[in-house]
């Protein structure tokens, strides 16, 4: 891991873009990164002033806004009817749902809003998703969910999982439960991350036009990206709550 | 442009010799958990749960219109069925109507005809009569006639005295 953020550090582009610095704040004694919070904030507020909209007049014939939010609500209530089954996904669809919007409109807003324009004293502004930190919290999360949702369906026999199909798989059952949140986490981290580089190198060399593509690759990668989060997140959850031999 | 890079440089060794970096964990873990948390629950009461109760509302508002109009329209299609069968069976009743007319006006008109053919016939056994009664009156006031003159004959031939 030193070695990878030495080289990152190093490439003398990358500095310029301010990758690794933070804006700490300490609260107590512990620090937190000041920037991801702010634009988690303001993704934050965007999804409720747009929730809020949408639920202020609810009307029996929808329009515009509201009509524009039900879709998204029934595209996220697909992600995880599709994934958990018609049973067992109505409870899940408020956190499957909620991972899918934040990180959506956290993706796109750090390929949209020209966040870099604020001055700040350390650090700059990005995408919350462009923190390693914010992945793990939403992968440890989603762990934390698979597993609560294992436990409350099949109480202490969710164990038994780890020795299905076979004992043999035991060591690789472990693993698993190590590897899904690492991947989600990096997975959604590296692609943001990437992109974000790619875009800003771009803009550095050829500052006109040339990143534009890439943009709007990016725009694409970041849909897909939150598309993919959720939707394993709410895989693990299926594959969880999930009762072998029945069906 | 070597400058540049140069400076760059430099300022990239600076950096990494701070704190920080690309996998710097610390407390924004656990409090971006938590906020997300938070942000779940809210979402929760405000987005989920009365748009999910909107569209569960309209769906059953749809199935419950959608089955009072199959219902309207079994009402009305049985209406339209009585309609039809008391269309036929008021024709029916008017088509007995009429025969039944018309057979009394038949049965009248018949009787009409036989009582003025009895009436005709009774006239004229009348008249009949009433001519061979005079016919034999005729007959009688002419024998006695034929008797006076023939009486008055004899006398005129034989004279007066020889009759008595």
């Amino acid at each position: 891991m030193e070695y990878g953020l030495n080289v990152l550090n190093s490439f003398p582009l990358a500095t310029e873009l301010g990758v690794g610095e933070h804006l700490y704040w300490e609260i107590g004694n512990v620090t937190i990164h000041g920037q991801v919070f702010i634009t988690s904030w303001i993704v934050i507020g965007i999804l409720l002033v747009a929730s809020l909209t949408a639920t202020r007049n609810l009307a029996r014939v929808p329009g515009g806004f509201q009509n524009f939010m039900e879709y998204a609500l029934e595209f996220v209530r697909n992600i995880a009817r599709d994934q958990i089954g018609e049973k067992e996904y109505r409870p899940w669809v408020p956190f499957v749902g909620t991972l899918f919007l934040f990180i959506f409109v956290a993706n796109w807003s750090g390929s949209l809003v020209p966040w870099s324009v604020v001055e700040l004293p350390e650090g700059e502004l990005a995408a919350p998703t462009n923190d390693i930190n914010t992945t793990v919290a939403l992968a440890l999360l989603t762990s934390l969910a698979y597993f609560y949702a294992g436990f409350s369906k099949r109480g202490l026999g969710y164990l038994k999982k780890y020795i299905e199909p076979t004992p043999i798989l035991l060591p690789i059952n472990i693993l698993e439960e190590f590897t899904k949140p690492l991947s989600l986490s990096f997975r959604l981290f590296g692609n943001i991350l990437a992109d974000e580089l790619v875009v800003a190198v771009l803009v550095l060399l050829v500052p006109l036009f040339v990143p534009l593509p890439v943009m709007a690759l990016g725009l694409f990668t970041s849909a897909i990206q939150a598309l993919i989060f959720a939707t394993l997140a709410a895989a693990y959850i299926g594959e969880a709550v999930e009762v072998p031999g029945e069906e | 442009m070597t400058d540049w890079i140069v400076l760059l440089a430099a300022e990239a060794a600076e950096t990494t010799s701070e704190e920080g970096g690309l996998f710097d964990f610390d407390a924004t873990l656990p409090l971006m958990a938590l906020q997300f948390l938070i942000l779940v629950a809210v979402l929760n009461v405000t987005f989920y749960k009365p748009l999910s109760q909107a569209i569960d509302g309209r769906a059953d508002y749809l199935r419950q219109a959608q089955a009072e109009a199959r219902e309207r329209q079994e009402k009305s299609r049985n209406l339209a069925k009585q309609y039809d069968e008391e269309l036929q069976e008021a024709r029916r009743q008017s088509q007995e109507i009429i025969s039944a007319a018309q057979a009394e006006a038949q049965q009248q008109a018949s009787e009409r005809t036989a009582q003025a053919q009895r009436e005709v016939q009774a006239q004229r056994e009348e008249a009949d009569q009433q001519i061979k009664s005079q016919q034999a009156e005729a007959l009688q006031s002419l024998e006695q006639q034929v008797d006076t003159l023939s009486s008055q004959i004899l006398e005129k031939l034989l004279g007066r005295d020889l009759i008595k």
